[in-house]
């Protein structure tokens, strides 16, 4: 696999057909650097698009500065869910030409795009952008005296002023939303309303109506919000984290939200704290999570063992980043898969199910604790940060579904701790405070009562428990994957966790694809998946993964002779011109 | 209340001599002193020869992994504050791989008892140097770590801003005894430091020589005063005795205190679950 290199600008697609009214979707890319605004341009961008019920979504790049330096948004916003940006911007807004170069390969503009720069800059646009037919719209974003740029109006204001004038938005909405966010600060707010009104009254601004909404407020979230909420919907009542990116604002979130539902977050020292934390707090019968990301997770891969061995429900949130070591941590990637299924010493099940996109990622949490709780072991929800630092626009709200809980063991209801005998490898719960319900949960290898042994054949009886965990939960969740596509086509893509959202606008355009990606990663719906695979007479499997772990992982499992591996490392998520250039690769 | 009712049926793996059996003797006395209910009692630990304590306990016990025993006894006091939780290891656990841990849990305060026993050897892999062997040790035993001085264990915690510090020795029980019931009653963070020999790999006389260089704190001692407490700790002589105990701060430590106001999480103050669950201690 080739790495990725800037594909070149293709046709006008069928949606952005500019003779027939408002398109379905708009790409608005906007670049600036640190100061700028842009980041809160884009979230209020897309704040106005929910509040108008269309849906949307919103990706951010940046640099490893901690304040300036460039900044990129690219904000989507569509009258259909969307969990794709999209390859190709119809807008691009720009307040300093220099600042594109960091985001070549991340913004790109077709023939009927059209850029809005600063008056002052002479400067064309570079070639690897596209070619664009349409003449730049300028506009005086920086002030200058004698030459030097001096504090003017915030700039990010006035491209808000020429984005509603662009899109057709009204200015109260604008203000609505700029008064949601600054409510209080009112210095802030003036000068904001004066710069989005100075906008506003731009004259020759371009035209690229927005789609209509539903007319009723949609809700938008990141990755990282939602599963931090749908852990609180689920149930949770105990949080310790470490501030890793891409992960942290799970914590941030918890901090903000769980107290109020009777739990607690802690700030741990280390990942090993924290994970030992939430194994605490399992062990007083509390459901309980963390959240990491790749460094972490090697961290905490020994009390995930502990918590298989000792039968401690947990849950760990990976947000993956481009690893190894220190890697990319900005940057997506689906390298952690292995770990997250082979990682640590020694035979112990767990559960490994991954996330497709913001809204997905309340559900999966309620799954991720259900079965945690129920077979009293560690499940990792693997998210990435295409998915966690993402702001998508989504239903307001899904009815909480609150998860099972474990079975707790009273004094009529028996068996030893770690009886070998239990239906599906799991024995009522013992919670400290049960009268008569004493008991030595270890790390170390131990009989029925949980005393230590160092017994062969209690080793092997124990593990045979234990794992026949693992052929219950693969039972039940036999259903835990999602297809795209029609029945009847020839081609197939296997792929998982945030190739969800640009596989699904992909296929629609390929019906000679269809596509097959888990939600349960481990253990894996083979049976579904033998099923779906019969009649195809091309298969790959698509992964942000320099090993192919996937594609590796599944052939473990099954015969894949003929099975093409497509993938490369992470960094950038795969768009769909990409796509299509490595499969007219593959299949040729 | 005995203390055998705070005892499992399990039998003891150490060896004949060991001061982990004076440490399992004084720690479940001064909890039955104390009329502590198995249900109402955890007891963690990390890996080694003291750390197989908490299965000869009758309580929730949690034999875990090496040198993380402070971290999920803090989890599990956080979350169920009515549980008395202590937390016992020895010096390789506590002050080599789980010393990271150590200051944390005591800038939280979070109320548990943490009783070291500390022998300065690795006795469950039989015989390396620890954090706190003494240097003419591993000399005469051509251990690894010579020219490396030893830790500090008591300085250590005191530095770390521990309200609770009490040092003792394996072999006098009775004391043992004492300094546990006052720490387990201390709200917040307790430490307590338990000299000892190992009979295995250092002899049967070395835990009697260390006594020889203990003295009790004089009865005039005043354990609120923090300098007189980092004095003794850094004194040539092991000082026996409640070290240090800070007047308990004006904000109740974490996960302490009297179960109908402690800030746990579960059971939910005021349920019907949370009464139903919380008998009356003893």
């Amino acid at each position: 696999m080739k790495p990725p290199a800037p594909a070149p600008a293709t046709a006008v697609p069928p949606n952005r057909d500019l003779t027939a009214g408002p398109a379905h979707s708009l790409v608005l890319a906007l670049v600036g650097s640190g100061g700028d605004g842009i980041a809160l341009l884009g979230d209020l961008i897309l704040a106005m698009a929910a509040r108008q019920g269309l849906y949307g979504v919103m990706v951010q790049s940046y640099g490893p500065q901690i304040r300036g330096g460039e900044s990129a948004a690219i904000v989507r916003i569509s009258d259909r869910e969307v969990q794709y940006e999209g390859d190709q911007a119809d807008v691009l807004l720009c307040f300093r030409l220099r600042d594109l170069k960091r985001f070549q390969g991340s913004v790109r503009l077709h023939p009927g795009s059209v850029a809005l720069l600063d008056r002052e800059e002479a400067g064309e646009l570079p070639d690897w952008l596209g070619t664009t037919q349409e003449e730049p719209y300028r506009f005086p974003f920086a002030r200058f005296e004698d030459g030097i740029e001096v504090e003017g109006p915030p700039k990010n204001m006035l491209g808000l002023g020429l984005l509603c004038r662009l899109l057709g938005w009204p200015q109260a909405l604008a203000e609505d939303a700029l008064r949601q966010r600054f409510g209080d600060r009112r210095e802030r707010m003036q000068a904001n309303l004066e710069a989005l009104a100075t906008g506003l009254a731009a004259d020759g601004v371009p035209s690229r109506p927005a789609p209509a909404g539903k007319g009723r407020g949609l809700f938008a979230e990141t990755g990282n919000e939602a599963v931090a909420r749908g852990a609180i919907a689920a149930g949770l009542k105990f949080f310790a984290g470490y501030p890793i990116t891409p992960s942290s604002e799970v914590m941030e979130t918890l901090i903000e939200e769980l107290p109020a539902t009777g739990g607690r977050v802690v700030q741990a020292e280390d990942e090993i704290a924290a994970m030992g934390m939430v194994l605490g707090a399992s062990f007083g019968g509390v459901p309980s999570m963390t959240a990491t990301s790749g460094p972490g997770l090697s961290l905490m891969t020994e009390m995930i063992g502990l918590s298989s061995m000792a039968e401690l429900p947990s849950i760990i949130v990976d947000c993956q980043r481009a690893g190894p070591a220190t890697g990319m941590p900005s940057r997506t990637e689906q390298s952690d898969l292995y770990h997250a299924i082979y990682g640590g010493h020694g035979d112990f099940p767990r559960v490994v199910l991954g996330v497709f996109d913001v809204v997905h990622a309340r559900e999966v949490m309620v799954r991720a604790m259900t079965l945690s709780e129920r077979f009293q072991l560690p499940v990792m929800v693997l998210s990435d940060a295409y998915i966690a630092q993402r702001r998508q626009i989504r239903e307001a709200e899904t009815s909480p579904r609150q998860a099972a809980t474990r079975e707790r063991w009273n004094e009529t209801s028996g068996p030893a701790r770690f009886d070998l005998s239990s239906a599906h490898g799991v024995n009522p719960f013992r919670v400290p405070g049960d009268v008569g319900g004493t008991y030595l949960a270890a790390g170390i290898e131990h009989n029925a009562e949980g005393y230590p042994t160092a017994d062969t054949a209690t080793h092997q009886l124990m593990n045979e428990k234990r794992f026949r965990k693992l052929t219950a939960i693969a039972e039940e969740t036999r259903d835990a994957f999602r297809t795209l596509g029609e029945a009847g086509a020839t081609r197939g893509l296997v792929a998982w966790g945030s190739s969800y959202g640009l596989l699904r606008e992909w296929v629609v355009a390929h019906p000679e694809y269809r596509i097959f990606l888990p939600e349960m990663l481990h253990p894996f719906p083979l049976e579904a998946f033998t099923a779906w695979r019969q009649g195809l007479e091309w298969t790959g499997v698509l992964e942000l993964s320099f090993q192919g772990q996937f594609h590796r992982y599944l052939s473990g499992l099954t015969d894949l002779r003929d099975v093409k591996s497509i993938a490369r490392s992470g960094g950038t998520p795969l768009t769909a011109s990409e796509l299509d250039r490595y499969l007219s690769e593959a299949t040729t | 209340m005995k203390a055998k009712d705070l005892r499992s049926s399990l039998e003891p793996v150490w060896c004949k001599g060991c001061g982990d059996f004076g440490v399992l003797k004084g720690l479940t006395s001064a909890l039955a002193d104390l009329e502590i209910a198995p249900e109402r009692l955890a007891v963690i630990s990390g890996i080694g020869c003291s750390s197989r304590l908490p299965g000869y306990t009758r309580s929730y016990a949690f034999n875990s992994i090496h040198g993380r025993a402070l971290p999920i006894a803090s989890g599990l006091k956080l979350s169920r504050p009515e549980i008395t939780t202590i937390v016992v290891g020895g010096d390789g656990d506590g002050f080599s791989i789980g010393l990271g841990h150590i200051p944390h849990t005591v800038r939280r305060n979070v109320d548990i008892t943490y009783a070291v026993l500390d022998n300065g050897i690795y006795g469950l892999t039989k015989g390396q140097a620890s954090p706190t062997s003494t240097e003419d040790f591993k000399r005469d035993r051509g251990l690894a770590g010579r020219g490396e001085r030893p830790l500090n264990p008591v300085l250590l915690v005191l530095s770390s801003g521990a309200g609770f510090v009490a040092r003792t020795h394996a072999g006098n029980l009775p004391h043992l005894r004492s300094m546990m019931r006052e720490a387990i009653s201390y709200a917040g963070f307790s430490f307590v430091h338990i000299l000892a020999g190992c009979v295995t790999y250092q002899g049967p006389q070395y835990g009697e020589a260390i006594y020889q260089r203990c003295d009790m704190l004089p009865p005039e001692y005043d354990p609120t005063d923090l300098g007189k407490a980092m004095e003794a700790a850094q004194a040539e002589r092991f000082a026996l005795g409640v070290l240090y105990r800070r007047p308990p701060d004006a904000t109740p430590p974490w996960g302490s205190g009297d179960p109908a106001t402690a800030e746990g999480i579960w059971p939910a103050l005021g349920s019907a679950e949370a009464k139903r669950e919380l008998p009356a201690q003893g």
